[in-house]
C-alpha cells in the first residue's frame, strides 16, 4: 500500500506529491484532468489584491495580516509560508525552469495580455524582464495572431506611464500554416530555423535601448535555449508576456513538475475520475475510479484532496441551489441558495460569494465538520478547494496552491510519524 | 440644431419599425428611421426565433393564425437567407388534454395551415430525443428565424430604396402643432446618444413602432397609449437537441416551444405582465419552469448545459384590457390617433409578433397613405431583401465556408465561427458602439463560452484598428467578392468577408477598448447569472481566471466607464440583487 494518494494534478497536488516524495513517502497522483495551470499566466501570484482595495498589494507577506482569520494563509506560520515559496524556487531551478521575484518581499508589476499591470510574486525568468520600469519596451506580435495584440497592450501600458511602442512581424516568420495556437507556435520555435527567422525579423524592428516583449511562445521544450539565443544575438533584454490560454508558461511548469515527479518514482495517472469511496469508522479505506475497462480501487494510508474548487472540478452545483464537494461530499461553506451566489456586477471588487466558499480545514489541513472535528482521520485538503478565500479574485491562486500543498504534505508526513511513535 | 425634413419618420429599430421603413421607402416616400440603441436592441433581438406557421394560435386566435401562415409564405420568399426551414411538430404528450389535438387539426384545415399527422415512428426517427410517451405528432411549416440578420437585411432593403437609418438616436419628444381638436404631430426632436447632439426631424407622418416603449413615446405628445408589456423568459441549451421546432399540442402556455436556432436550442416562454420594459429580472422559478416543461418535450433537457437566460417584452395591445398578458391578443394593433385622439400625422403600430412584421408594416403604411391622401401600393411582398439568393440558412453554412476557404486560423469566436474579417467589417460598416452590437451582427460571444475567449480578441482587434492584421493575399485573389461593396446581407458569411480583405477592409480604430471589453463581459454576465450552476458555472470560473488572473481587466486604466450606452448602470452590489440603472430612459 502507498503512503499518500493525491487526488488532483493541479499545482497544489503536484507540489504536495513532490514534497511528500522528497521526504521518502510512497506517493501516487490520480486526476481527472490537468489542473488550471494550462490556463493561467504561469506566474506565482501570492497575494495581489485585498478585497475592496483598488491598489495592488506591494508586500504580500505583510498584507496577509489583513486577511480574515480563517483565510488559508492564516493557518500557516508566515516563515513556513515563505520557506514553501523558497523551496518551490529551488525545485523549479533544479528542473531548469527558473522562477524569480523582486526581492523576496515585494510583488513585481508585470504586463498582462491586456496591458494591465499584474501584481506577481514569482515569475518565470522569461517574464521578469517585463517589470514596470523606465526602460522603454518594444512589444512585438505576429500579424493575425488571435491571442496577442501588441497595440492594445501598448495603449494601456503607455496610459499607465510605461514608455512602450508596438510592432508586428509577418505570421510566416514563425509558421507557414495559419491555424496555430500559442502552444503550437512555441513548439515551432523550438526549431533553430524558426528562431533564426524570428531573430532576423526582430533585428529589423528593434531600436537601441529597448527591451523586447514577445508573446509567451518562445520555445516549448527548449525554452531556456531559445531565450538565451535571442538575448545573446539581439544584445538586449527579451521578455515574454502571457497570452490568452492555452498557456505556454503554465504548460512548461506542469511538464517540469511532472518530470521531477517521474524522477522520484511518483506516478501521475490522468483520466481517472473518482466515482466512489469507502470509509470504515473515520478512516477512508479506498477510492474508486472510472476507467475504460472496469472500476479501479486505490488504497493509501493517507489521502490528499487537491481537486480544486469550481474550476478544478472539485465542486459541483445544481439549479436547486445545492453545492457539493464531488468526491467525499465534504461540508462546504457555500450558501445553499442560488440567489445568494452572485452579485449583479461581474467585476465586483468583492467578488462572487459562490467562489469564496469551500472546504473548511483545521490547522493540520484536515477537512472539518461544523463542530471543527476532522471528517476523516486520514484525509487532508489543499489548494483551490479551501474555504474562506477567492484565489482568483485575490490573485493568490498559485500562492495558496504551493503554500497549502507544502503545508498539507508536511502535516501528513508528521502525522504518520506520530502514529509510528504512538505505536 | 440640425434639421431634417422627410415624408415618413419611423420610431423604433426593431422588426416592425424597420419593416415600416422598408415598406415606406419601396412606396417611394422619403423615410428616416430612428432607434435609440442598436437595431434589434429591444424585443426583436430577444425572442426565441420561431417563424410561426400559425399552428400555435389556430384554436385560440384563428385571425392571428391566418396572418401567420400567409406571412410565413411571404417571408420565405423575401427573407429566405434569414430563415432555416426546420419544419415544426405539434406533439401530444400524456399531459395534454383530450380533444385539443382533433380541434387543432380541424382548425388548421379551416384556416389553411398545412398540417399532416405523421407516424410516430417517423417522428422519432427524425427527432430521437423526443419524449417516447408522445402519442401523436402533427407536422406544420414552422421555421427558425434569425431576427438579427433579418432586421439588418430589411434595413439594407430600405436603404437601397433611399431610407435613412439613424441608430443610437433617441426621441426626446414628439413635435406637435395646432390646438385642441386640430392637433397634429409634425415630427420629433431626437438626440444622438453618443454625441448628445440634437436634431429636429420634420415629417408629414410619424410612425411610432417602438414596441413596449410606444406608450412613453406617445406620452410626449400627451397621447395615452397603454401597451400591455408581457415579459417572456427564454433559456438557451448548449446543444441543438432537436432539428425541428417542437410545440406542445395544447392551448398556448408557458415553456411549450422548443426552437432550434443556429447551434443551440431555445425553450420558451413565460408570459408575465410587467410594469417597466427596461427592468426584466429573471426569477429562479421562471428558469425552473422552462426546464421542467422542456423535460416533457425532451426528457433530460434540464440536465443539459444551460448557456443563458434572457427576457423579452411583448408589446401587446388591447384597448381597455385589464387581464393577464398571456390571454391578451397577439393580433397587430394599429392606433389611428386621428380617429382615436383627434391628433393627425401620427400612427402607433404595436402588438403582433415577429412573423407578421411585414404585414404590420403594410397595414400601417396603407393607413398612412390614406391619411396623406396618396395612393401607393405596397411592394414588400414581392420584393426580396438583399441576400436571399443565398437560399435558406442551414446549420453548416459557416463551417462549410470556413473549411472550404481554410479560415480556421482567422476564427476569433470558435463557438460561433466568427472570423476576424467579419468583426472588422461589421464594426466598420454597421454603427458600432459596444461589442454587444457586434454580437447582434455576427453572433460574437453567443456560444458555450459566452464570450470567454472572443471578448478579449474582439477588443484587441478593435483597439488595433487594422494594424497587426496581416495580409491574406492569396485568398483575396482566389475568392472573388460576391458584390462590389461589403453588404450587410452577407455579414454572417465567413466566405464573403474574405473578399472584403485588403483595400476595402476596415481600419476603424476604437479608442475605448477597455470599456468595450468590460461592458461586454458585464452584458454576458447578466444573462448567465440566472443559469449558472454545474458545468456552466465551471466555464464561468474559467472566464474569471482569464479576465481577472491573466488579464487583470478589473484594473485596466478606465476609459469612460460611465457611458450611458453600456451596461455599467448604477449597481446594487449585494448578492441576489437586480442590476438597476439610475434615472429614467425613454
Amino acid at each position: 500500500m502507498i503512503d499518500l494518494l493525491v487526488l488532483g494534478a493541479g499545482l497544489s497536488g503536484l507540489v504536495a506529491a513532490l514534497r511528500a516524495a522528497e521526504q521518502g513517502r510512497r506517493v501516487k497522483v490520480i486526476a481527472k484532468g490537468m489542473g488550471a495551470h494550462h490556463w493561467n499566466a504561469g506566474t506565482i501570484d501570492v497575494l495581489g489584491y485585498l478585497a475592496g482595495d483598488e491598489q495592488p498589494v506591494e508586500a504580500p507577506w505583510t498584507a496577509m495580516a489583513r486577511l480574515e482569520d480563517d483565510h488559508p494563509y492564516q493557518l500557516i506560520e508566515r516563515d513556513a509560508a515563505r520557506a514553501a515559496l523558497t523551496w518551490f524556487q529551488t525545485l523549479t531551478a533544479r528542473c531548469g525552469l527558473g522562477y524569480a521575484g523582486a526581492d523576496g518581499e515585494r510583488n513585481m508589476l508585470l504586463p498582462s495580455p491586456a496591458g494591465a499591470w499584474r501584481p506577481v510574486f514569482l515569475a518565470p525568468a522569461a517574464q521578469v524582464g517585463g517589470a514596470a520600469g523606465k526602460d522603454p519596451m518594444l512589444i512585438v506580435g505576429l500579424e493575425g495572431m488571435r491571442d496577442f495584440y501588441p497595440h492594445f497592450i501598448v495603449r494601456n501600458l503607455t496610459a499607465a506611464g510605461q514608455p512602450a511602442r508596438a510592432a508586428t512581424l509577418p505570421w510566416s516568420v514563425v509558421s507557414a500554416a495559419r491555424d496555430r495556437n500559442s502552444v503550437q507556435l512555441a513548439a515551432l520555435l523550438d526549431e533553430p530555423a524558426a528562431q533564426q527567422r524570428l531573430l532576423s525579423a526582430l533585428k529589423l524592428v528593434a531600436q537601441p535601448g529597448e527591451r523586447i516583449g514577445l508573446p509567451a511562445i518562445l520555445g516549448l521544450h527548449r525554452h531556456t535555449e531559445v531565450m538565451a539565443a535571442l538575448q545573446r544575438e539581439l544584445k538586449c533584454p527579451v521578455f515574454e508576456i502571457p497570452t490568452l490560454p492555452p498557456s505556454v508558461p503554465g504548460i512548461r511548469l506542469t511538464t517540469a513538475l511532472r518530470h521531477e515527479l517521474e524522477r522520484r518514482g511518483v506516478r501521475v495517472e490522468v483520466g481517472m475520475e473518482v466515482i466512489g469511496f469507502h470509509a470504515e469508522g473515520d478512516a477512508i479505506q479506498w477510492v474508486e475510479t472510472a476507467t475504460s475497462a472496469r472500476p479501479l480501487r486505490h488504497r493509501a494510508a493517507a489521502y490528499l484532496l487537491a481537486t480544486g474548487g469550481v474550476l478544478g472540478g472539485g465542486f459541483s452545483s445544481d439549479p436547486g441551489g445545492r453545492f457539493w464537494e464531488t468526491i467525499f461530499d465534504l461540508p462546504l461553506t457555500v450558501p445553499q441558495d442560488r440567489t445568494q451566489w452572485f452579485r449583479p456586477l461581474f467585476l465586483d471588487p468583492q467578488g462572487q460569494p459562490a467562489f469564496r466558499g469551500g472546504v473548511s480545514v483545521d490547522s493540520s489541513f484536515q477537512p472539518v465538520d461544523a463542530d471543527g472535528r476532522p471528517v476523516y482521520a486520514n484525509l487532508w485538503a489543499a489548494g483551490g478547494a479551501l474555504a474562506h478565500a477567492d484565489p482568483i479574485l485575490e490573485r493568490s491562486l498559485e500562492g495558496i496552491a504551493i503554500v497549502t500543498g507544502v503545508a498539507a504534505a508536511d502535516a501528513i508526513v508528521r502525522e504518520r510519524d506520530f502514529e509510528g511513535v504512538r505505536g | 440644431m440640425n434639421k431634417i425634413s422627410t415624408d415618413i419618420l419611423v420610431i423604433g429599430g426593431g422588426s416592425t419599425g424597420t419593416g415600416v421603413a422598408w415598406d415606406a421607402a419601396l412606396r417611394g416616400f422619403r423615410v428616416v428611421l430612428v432607434e435609440k440603441r442598436d437595431l434589434t436592441h429591444g424585443t426583436t433581438g430577444r425572442y426565441h426565433g420561431l417563424l410561426h406557421s400559425g399552428g400555435r394560435y389556430v384554436v385560440k386566435d384563428p385571425q392571428s393564425a391566418i396572418e401567420c401562415i400567409e406571412e410565413n409564405r411571404i417571408l420565405r420568399r423575401t427573407h429566405t437567407h434569414c430563415i432555416e426551414d426546420t419544419s415544426g411538430f405539434f406533439v401530444v404528450t400524456p399531459e395534454d388534454e383530450g380533444d385539443y389535438p382533433d380541434r387543432f387539426r380541424a382548425a388548421c384545415a379551416k384556416t389553411g395551415i398545412p398540417c399532416e399527422e405523421i407516424p410516430l415512428k417517423e417522428a422519432f426517427r427524425r427527432e430521437p430525443l423526443l419524449n417516447p410517451r408522445i402519442s401523436r405528432v402533427f407536422e406544420v411549416p414552422d421555421g427558425s428565424a434569425d431576427s438579427f440578420l433579418a432586421t439588418h437585411a430589411t434595413v439594407q432593403g430600405a436603404r437601397q430604396a433611399g431610407a435613412q437609418i439613424l441608430v443610437y438616436h433617441e426621441v426626446v419628444g414628439l413635435l406637435t402643432e395646432g390646438g385642441e381638436g386640430d392637433r397634429r404631430v409634425t415630427g420629433a426632436r431626437v438626440r444622438d446618444a453618443v454625441s448628445g447632439e440634437e436634431t429636429v426631424i420634420e415629417a408629414a407622418m410619424t410612425i411610432n413602432a417602438s414596441g413596449a416603449w410606444a406608450g412613453q413615446i406617445a406620452a410626449t405628445a400627451g397621447i395615452p397609449v397603454r401597451v400591455i408589456p408581457g415579459k417572456g423568459v427564454m433559456v438557451a441549451v448548449n446543444h441543438r437537441l432537436v432539428n425541428t421546432v417542437i410545440n406542445r399540442c395544447k392551448m398556448p402556455a408557458d415553456g411549450d416551444i422548443l426552437v432550434p436556432v443556429h447551434t443551440v436550442a431555445i425553450i420558451g416562454t413565460t408570459d408575465e405582465r410587467v410594469t417597466d420594459p427596461e427592468l426584466l429580472p429573471i426569477e429562479p422559478w421562471e428558469v425552473q419552469l422552462m426546464l421542467d416543461e422542456g423535460d416533457k418535450l425532451v426528457p433530460g433537457m434540464s440536465k443539459a448545459r444551460i448557456l443563458r437566460a434572457w427576457a423579452g417584452v411583448r408589446p401587446l395591445y388591447q384597448e381597455g384590457y385589464a387581464g393577464d398578458s398571456r390571454d391578451a391578443t397577439r393580433a397587430l394593433a394599429l392606433l389611428d390617433h386621428q380617429q382615436r385622439d383627434g391628433v393627425s400625422g401620427f400612427l402607433t403600430i404595436t402588438g403582433g409578433k415577429w412573423t407578421t412584421f411585414r404585414l404590420m408594416a403594410q397595414t400601417t403604411m396603407d393607413k398612412a397613405c390614406a391619411q396623406l391622401g396618396v395612393e401607393r401600393a405596397c411592394r414588400t411582398a414581392d420584393t426580396p431583401v438583399p441576400g436571399t439568393e443565398q437560399g435558406y440558412y442551414w446549420l453548416g453554412h459557416r463551417l462549410h465556408e470556413v473549411e472550404e476557404h481554410h479560415l480556421q486560423g482567422d476564427l476569433v469566436c470558435e463557438c460561433e465561427l466568427v472570423t476576424r474579417a467579419m468583426i472588422e467589417q461589421a464594426a466598420q460598416n454597421n454603427p458600432t458602439v459596444t461589442l454587444d452590437d457586434l454580437r447582434r451582427d455576427v453572433r460574437l460571444g453567443m456560444g458555450p463560452c459566452q464570450g470567454g475567449f472572443c471578448t478579449f480578441r474582439a477588443a484587441g482587434i478593435l483597439a488595433e484598428g487594422g494594424e497587426g492584421r496581416g495580409a491574406r493575399d492569396e485568398e483575396e485573389a482566389a475568392v472573388p467578392s460576391a458584390t462590389s461593396e461589403w453588404e450587410v446581407a452577407y455579414m454572417q458569411s465567413p466566405k464573403h468577408n474574405i473578399g472584403a480583405n485588403g483595400a476595402r477592409r476596415s481600419n476603424r480604430r476604437f479608442d475605448n477598448p477597455n470599456l468595450l471589453l468590460r461592458d461586454f463581459l458585464q452584458e454576458r454576465w447578466r444573462g448567465l447569472t440566472p443559469v449558472l450552476w454545474g458545468r456552466q458555472l465551471k466555464q464561468e470560473r474559467l472566464d474569471e481566471l482569464i479576465y481577472l488572473s491573466v488579464m487583470n481587466v478589473d484594473h485596466l486604466p478606465p476609459d469612460d466607464d460611465t457611458s450611458p450606452l453600456t451596461e455599467f448602470w448604477q449597481f446594487d452590489t449585494t448578492p441576489g440583487a437586480t442590476a438597476h440603472k439610475e434615472g429614467d430612459e425613454l
